[in-house]
């Protein structure tokens, strides 16, 4: 416990030398204009920049990267509520309530409670993050490769089975990001697969072409396409305020939405979407208000499933940080940065690059403040940006991309091969497919294969090692679980 | 039900039968890869194969899906029901462009570039006119204005590398 609060220490002495603490800013400042902006979530954000990582040393661009996730949290409310499309997955459901109340003249309140649960949850997950992530690193470092293959597993299973409505597509959405993954050279032996000859090729294809491909260009040639035509109405903007009972129905909320989103963001079931529309069953079920949900806006419904919705996105930082795991698409985004300075994210972790990881942690502390600042008294200046015209912002998001994928590695082969990702990206969601299973898919493919084929070494080549080791076992039935149960309860439900 | 939906599963069918071809060449790449399985018992083309495999399956299930009364638990997508197919390829010639060019004639110039024919192509799916030849050169111009200043903020501040048209780094 002594340990944790003065390595905590150290690393708000890290967090808060001038530099790094500009870096927050930027980054809590760009987070919430990206989140802000319809078209641009904070996956694709940090993911155009990732070229970065070649000049800024690790603990700075880390502490940027994790301002614009946190940032594009606190922005995306802003949207949800003033704008009826909602940004990111995990907005979805304060635009339920959110925009309602926005129209019957109370936006205000809805955009503070919004911002006021956003930091009272995200500052609570940071506690328990700074309180849990040793314990569970300590935990893994006894994780062998079997387990640690599972543990994957289970994320990816997650990743497509559950979280989109269809398996089915989630499975093909999966296997597209693995065999995307495969390009390159074969991790173990050295190996070339998949090249077709193509030099470029050999190296892999990078996170950042894919990720830029299918959320940035693949928004924008659908746009293109299917949405010229959709109309999206701004509601108007009256003064950030709560009054008395807003605030006394707003904190029940926040702490119930906290404790609903944290171990959903903590176990590899990713996303934010279960937790926030969980939290908003439970506010609708439990307020004294009912006639207000769905009608004229319910407080409870915004302040909810805002707080659930961050505390998830902070708690993925405890499976990325411990496991190398990621759960989101933004997490699987900064697994592959720390990748791109050599550092293994997993339970070493917090002895290899122990300073880096509680500067990380103290700089969520700052920018959960920065942002509160950010968004109650300046959130007019945000608002102006949702009045940029649809085509000059989109057309702007491709030359953002261009730095991006032309940065990562200063080749023009790869804007060619972005642009068919963009045109892969428009026929999944065209037709429904989930798009996070790719990038999870692509990033985590060679770390499980590597595991795996590890584990099998370990196990001289029999497939038993996976249920001969207590802990593996347990996690190879989970994975059963999850795929079997949900499909056993809805035959029974017949 | 099934009347309005039949342009959608023909639709269904080719994607079905994609993930198939894909399939397909994922298992004939396969065959290239020698196992040199080693300790493991499982070598470099494992992984491919069960890729190329489960793909297999996923692409059969979506084929006999779309023939089968479409696709389970579809959610209808967003947007219009048709698409507008001029706008597609003034933003596509845009990227393209930009890939073609972007080494040649610098980041800058190739960028406003892509900028002025993706916002004629996105102003067009609006319904509005896209403008003679005067829009046309404002739409360049606002294109170098934001191109400009990112370039300088990377390649100067951030010290990543984008191509210039001139050695003096300002374009």
């Amino acid at each position: 416990m002594i340990d944790t609060w003065n390595q905590l220490l150290g690393g708000f002495a890290t967090a808060a030398t001038p530099i790094n603490l500009l870096w927050a800013f930027i980054g809590c400042a760009v987070g919430t204009g990206v989140g802000v902006l319809p078209g641009l979530g904070p996956a694709v954000t940090v993911a155009m920049l990732l070229p970065i990582t070649a000049q800024v040393e690790p603990t700075a661009s880390m502490i940027f990267f994790a301002g614009i996730y946190y940032g594009a949290m606190y922005g995306g409310s802003t949207t949800s509520i003033l704008l009826n499309t909602p940004g990111e997955t995990g907005t979805m459901v304060t635009a339920l309530e959110g925009f309602k109340m926005a129209k019957n003249g109370r936006a205000g309140a809805a955009l503070a409670t919004a911002a006021i649960g956003s930091f009272i949850a995200g500052t609570i997950a940071t506690v328990l993050v700074t309180l849990f992530a040793p314990i569970v690193a300590n935990f893994a470092v006894r994780l062998g490769p079997p387990e640690y293959f599972m543990l994957m597993l289970l994320a990816f299973t997650t990743v497509s089975a559950v979280l989109g409505k269809s398996t089915l597509r989630g499975m093909t959405a999966l296997f597209i990001g693995l065999a995307i993954g495969l390009i390159g050279l074969d991790q173990i032996t050295g190996q070339v697969r998949y090249t077709m000859g193509i030099p470029e090729f050999i190296d892999g294809i990078e996170v950042v072409l894919v990720a830029v491909g299918l959320f940035a260009v693949g928004e924008t040639l659908y746009n293109a396409l299917y949405e010229g035509r959709s109309v999206a109405t701004l509601n108007r903007l009256n003064k950030v305020h709560m009054t008395g009972t807003e605030w006394r129905r707003s904190w029940p909320a926040w702490l119930r939405g906290t404790a609903i989103g944290f171990p959903f963001g903590t176990v590899p079931a990713g996303g934010s979407e279960i937790p926030t529309f969980l939290s908003y069953a439970v506010e609708r079920k439990l307020s004294k208000h009912k006639e207000e949900f769905g009608t004229s806006g319910a407080i409870e419904g915004v302040a909810g499933p805002e707080a659930a919705n961050n505390a998830a996105v902070t708690a993925t930082l405890v499976p990325l940080l411990t496991l190398g795991i990621p759960t989101s698409v933004t997490a699987a985004i900064l697994l592959s940065a720390l990748q791109n300075y050599g550092i293994q994210a997993g339970p070493q972790l917090f002895q290899t690059s122990s300073a880096l990881v509680w500067a990380l942690i103290a700089s969520l502390y700052i920018g959960n403040v920065m942002l509160l600042v950010l968004n109650l008294p300046l959130v007019g200046m945000w608002v102006k940006l949702l009045k940029i015209p649809k085509p000059h912002l989109y057309a702007g998001i491709l030359i953002f991309a261009t730095v991006g994928v032309y940065g990562m590695r200063q080749s023009a082969f790869d804007l060619f091969v972005m642009y068919g990702i963009g045109l892969l990206g428009v026929l999944m969601r065209r037709y429904d497919f989930p798009t996070a299973p790719v990038i999870v898919g692509m990033i985590l493919g060679p770390l499980a294969e590597a595991q795996m084929r590890n584990a099998l070494s370990i196990g001289e080549g029999k497939w038993g090692v996976f249920v001969e080791r207590p802990m593996s076992a347990v996690l190879l039935a989970i994975v059963v679980g999850v795929l079997v149960l949900p499909r056993l309860m809805r035959l029974r439900k017949r | 039900m099934s009347d309005a939906y039949s342009p959608n599963r023909s639709h269904q069918t080719w994607i079905g039968a994609g993930t198939l071809v894909v399939a397909a060449l994922l298992a004939a790449g396969a065959t290239q890869i020698p196992s040199a399985a080693g300790y493991a018992g499982v070598g470099p083309n494992f992984l491919p194969w069960v890729v190329a495999a489960v793909l297999a399956v996923c692409g059969g299930l979506l084929l006999w899906h779309a023939r089968s009364g479409g696709w389970r638990d579809v959610e209808a997508p967003s947007g219009a029901a048709g698409g507008d197919w001029p706008a597609l390829a003034w933003v596509s010639a845009a990227v393209l462009a930009n890939a073609l060019l972007v080494t040649t004639i610098g980041f800058v110039l190739s960028c406003a570039l892509c900028f002025a024919l993706a916002v004629r192509g996105l102003r067009l799916c609006e319904g509005r006119p896209a403008g003679g030849i005067r829009q046309a050169f404002v739409d360049l111009l606002v294109g170098l204005a934001i191109a400009a200043p990112v370039f300088w903020m990377f390649t100067k501040l951030l010290a990543i590398n984008l191509p210039g048209i001139t050695a003096s780094g300002w374009i």
